[in-house]
């Protein structure tokens, strides 16, 4: 990841810490979010997406969900949809 | 011939709603198929995107006098409702029979809009919040206002099971009937139209777009709002005063899912169990059931599952109709048990079945591949005769409530009269997560507030004793992690394993005054910072009452009965009260009764603003010189077990519910002053209860917290009941108020010093000459412990523990 997706990555880590109330030790940015790592559900869900779009405008109802399998993931959409 | 002394009836009825101010108005408009959704005009939806709403009239009478101003929209609806029920049922209150009649009401969101108006106002101009509105916030407040309008002096309290609690309100009313408590109780529910269920609703997705759509589109729900009461009363009672009677309450059925937070078990089990449940309980088969008054909510998940429940148990019946009322009235959330309620009721006696409304004719194709045998009523009522009408009603937290009504007399099953032992314990409180820190710190005299209060800390040691995964517990508020730890301490400390053989056999009753007050205005301040359409979807869910509840069973699995009761600080033994009861009739095997609050930035800020909040270093009760108090929290809970039951599994018996009374003396909301003859009758009753004199009780465990009013009304009591003064233990000195969990555990330490595991010599207070007085009383002998609460408004609780011979 580069500068600029690591400062996302960053923010939202801190979405899924401040929001969901997951320890941030808990969390890198490559463990999965949903299954079998964090084991986030479709609530959870509703929040990050919330929670993106309040951060950097990026609208994620309806995107497919690899883009949700963790930060990594999240962070490359987030930058490719983000408006300058 | 039936048992009489066992038969409830259904002599008044109360509503507002969408459709109409009254019942007559609200029934026509029903049966015709007139909808009440329109745009919402309580609050400003622009940025939502869903738009419609059934509220209630903006306007209309109340009649409840200077009080009115005194009370949130959610108790005028209540009010309203209730006095038109009680006009209906020509019930006369006074003081011959004031005693015995009694007020239960469910709510799911309480007194949300003066929630939001506080915060909005001290958002846009920190100081100008009207303190006034605090007091009309809990739930709890909303049966105390329908009782001081309706004279009621009998049971008196609140269900907080979010959209079954008035449903439940009317199964316990009857309960209580069947256990001698009462003769007559209003029961039902009320709710407001509010930003925080519109908001919550928004961002769970949940809400249609346009008019809700139940068992048909089903793309969501669209809310209501209104108020329904029931006068529930004993069939002698009725006939006595010679009342129009509608129809029998025949046996109900509440149930946990043990599942979701939010959605229901895909397999239907938890929906069905409260149907099946209730037809065993009534002596019914589902051949019997001529009408379905269904949940309907119009979410996916709701309407698929509770489609599969109604197809499993009445799907090879002969055309039962099934019909849901809210694609009229919309989901009147707490409320919405009630208003279906009457209009079963209505349907029942009237032998006229409600449409469903809104389907096409694409939508009648549609539903032929769907309802098999049962008749979902679309678009039109229709004449059908109806012997027997259930309604249903399913909430968050995975509560499941149905209830039969009759239209003539019927044996239903009978209830047993078990003893009932308290086998267990659970404490997390500012001493610690066990018994033994608990006993400890009564020990050592008490613990010590650095300023803000006592807290309780519940982490990582507790969810690695009980094995409770971080996936699950940080979803839960700190009030919900305190009541999963105390719950799984208590069932440890019982020796109780659930299991699928057992896992029905096992309930739960909490008690709340404030509930969850802080992850409610975290909520509300998420709206009022960033708008309608941003809630957290991730704190609703914990907003509402019966969320520790529902939590609890969702980590253990107990699927028994699950009510969430809220009123005051006596919740905490009114909870016992009711597992008691639950026990003794032969419905559960074993009932943890719980009492539960919390101590935060919100409770400070909130008693702060009353002038209760004191930053001494402990509580220092029955000095009569102030009026704050030292805030604690945390959550008790205490096992409650038939004889037979804890003797089948050898359980250690540490002291036996003796005998219980809950009282009322209205006075204004958020007082207590002149209401003493409330608690007198209160600890009266609960020894007659007992089948012992008051004299023979050998100490209190009390609620004195440091509030010269609150402390005056218990010493002058004690003086006029009892002839010898009787040591007051006070757990309170030693945790702080900790509300609904320093009622619990009261109870708690009446059983512990009972049982001998808290040592024999004790503090205690006697009260001479007006005047507290420390003293060291020695317990070995003590045989019978009575434990007082109380709860604003003029509600009081008196239980009675026995020793275990």
């Amino acid at each position: 990841m580069d500068a600029k997706q690591t400062e996302i990555a960053e923010k939202i880590k801190n979405i899924l810490v401040e929001n969901l109330r997951i320890p941030a030790e808990e969390l890198d940015y490559e463990i999965e979010l949903f299954g079998d790592g964090i084991g986030l559900d479709s609530i959870d869900s509703l929040e990050i997406i919330a929670g993106i779009d309040q951060e950097f405008g990026v609208q994620m109802t309806g995107v497919a969900k690899e883009n949700f399998y963790n930060i990594e993931a999240l962070s490359k959409y987030v930058m490719e949809h983000m408006e300058d | 011939m039936a048992d009489n002394e066992k038969r409830c009836v259904i002599t008044g009825l109360g509503m507002i709603n969408a459709i109409g101010n009254t019942v007559d108005e609200s029934w026509n408009n029903c049966i015709n198929g007139v909808s009440g959704i329109k745009e919402v005009r309580s609050i400003d939806t622009s940025d939502c995107y869903a738009h419609l709403g059934a509220e209630s009239a903006e306007h209309f009478d109340v009649e409840a006098g200077d009080d009115e101003q005194k009370m949130d929209r959610v108790s005028l609806l209540c009010v309203k409702a209730a006095n038109e029920a009680i006009k209906d049922s020509g019930i006369i209150i006074d003081d011959s029979n004031a005693d015995r009649v009694g007020v239960i009401m469910g709510s799911c969101v309480g007194g949300a809009v003066s929630i939001q108006k506080f915060f909005t106002d001290r958002h846009n101009a920190e100081g100008s919040e009207d303190t006034s509105d605090i007091i009309k916030m809990p739930i709890g407040v909303i049966a105390n206002n329908v009782a001081k309008i309706a004279g009621a002096k009998g049971v008196v309290t609140n269900v907080g099971n979010a959209c079954a609690a008035s449903t439940i309100s009317i199964e316990y009313a009857c309960d209580l009937i069947r256990a001698g408590v009462g003769d007559a109780f209003i029961v039902g529910g009320a709710d407001s139209f509010s930003a925080l269920a519109f908001g919550g609703f928004t961002a769970l997705h949940a809400l249609d777009t346009d008019p809700c759509s139940p068992y048909n589109k089903s793309k969501g729900i669209t809310l209501g709002e209104g108020a329904g009461a029931l006068i529930v009363e004993s069939y002698e009672h009725a006939v006595a005063r010679n009342a129009k009677i509608y129809c029998d309450v025949l046996g109900g059925g509440i149930s946990s899912d043990a599942h979701h937070i939010t959605a229901p078990r895909p397999d239907s089990e938890g929906q069905m169990n409260a149907m099946k449940w209730a037809l065993s309980n009534s002596d019914l088969k589902p051949s019997d059931i001529d009408y379905i008054n269904g949940h309907a909510t119009g979410t996916p998940l709701n309407d698929s599952t509770e489609i599969q429940a109604m197809q499993t148990i009445f799907g090879d019946n002969d055309n039962t109709a099934v019909d849901s009322t809210k694609s009229m009235v919309g989901h009147c959330l707490g409320a919405a048990g009630a208003v279906e309620a009457i209009y079963t009721v209505k349907a029942l006696t009237t032998d006229t079945v409600p449409p469903t409304i809104g389907y096409s004719d694409e939508d009648l194709e549609n539903l032929k591949e769907k309802a098999g045998k049962l008749d979902f009523m679309p678009n039109v009522s229709k004449h059908k005769e109806i012997d027997y009408a259930m309604t249903n009603n399913f909430a968050f937290g995975g509560n499941n409530a149905s209830v039969i009504f009759a239209k003539n007399e019927k044996n239903i099953k009978p209830l047993e009269n078990n003893k009932v032992y308290v086998t267990g314990f659970g404490i997390v409180s500012p001493a610690g997560n066990t018994v033994d820190s608990y006993v400890e710190a009564v020990k050592n005299g008490g613990l010590k507030s650095e300023g803000d209060g006592l807290f309780a800390t519940v982490g990582a040691d507790d969810y690695k004793e009980y094995g409770i995964k971080l996936n699950f517990y940080r979803k839960l508020d700190k009030l919900s992690q305190t009541q999963v730890v105390s719950g799984r301490a208590c069932l440890a400390d019982a020796g109780v394993t659930v299991t699928t053989d057992n896992e029905t056999e096992i309930g739960m009753i909490v008690g709340t005054a404030d509930g969850p007050a802080t992850e409610i205005i975290n909520f509300h301040e998420g709206l009022i910072k960033n708008g309608l359409h941003a809630g957290s979807a991730f704190i609703f869910p914990n907003t509402v009452y019966n969320a520790a509840g529902g939590y609890f069973s969702i980590n253990t699995g107990v699927k028994g009965v699950n009510v969430t009761l809220t009123n005051g600080m006596q919740a905490g033994l009114q909870s016992i009260c009711y597992a008691y009861n639950v026990v003794r009739d032969g419905a559960e095997k074993m009932m943890m009764a719980t009492g539960l609050d919390e101590n935060t930035e919100t409770m400070k800020l909130l008693y702060g603003k009353l002038g209760y909040f004191s930053n001494d270093e402990a509580v220092k009760p029955y000095e009569l010189n102030g009026s704050e108090f030292v805030l604690g929290e945390g959550s008790t809970t205490m096992m409650l077990e038939s004889e037979a039951s804890a003797d089948a599994r050898n359980a250690v018996k540490y002291a036996e519910i003796a005998g219980y009374a809950m009282t009322h003396e209205s006075v204004s909301a958020g007082t207590l002053a002149g209401s003493d003859a409330a608690l007198d009758k209160a600890i009266i009753k609960a020894c007659e209860n007992a089948g012992i004199s008051v004299d023979d009780i050998d100490a209190i465990v009390g609620f004195g917290d440091g509030n010269k009013t609150v402390d005056a009304i218990e010493m002058n009591s004690y003086g006029r009941v009892f002839k010898n003064v009787k040591p007051v233990m006070s757990v309170k000195t030693v945790v702080g108020e900790s509300r609904a969990a320093a009622a619990n555990l009261e109870a708690v330490h009446a059983a512990l010093t009972l049982s001998g595991k808290l040592p024999s010599k004790q503090d205690a207070y006697v009260f001479e000459n007006g005047k507290a007085v420390k003293t060291t009383v020695d317990t070995t002998d003590y045989k019978y412990m009575l434990v007082t609460s109380f709860a604003a408004g003029g509600s009081y609780t008196a239980v009675v523990l026995k020793k275990v011979d």
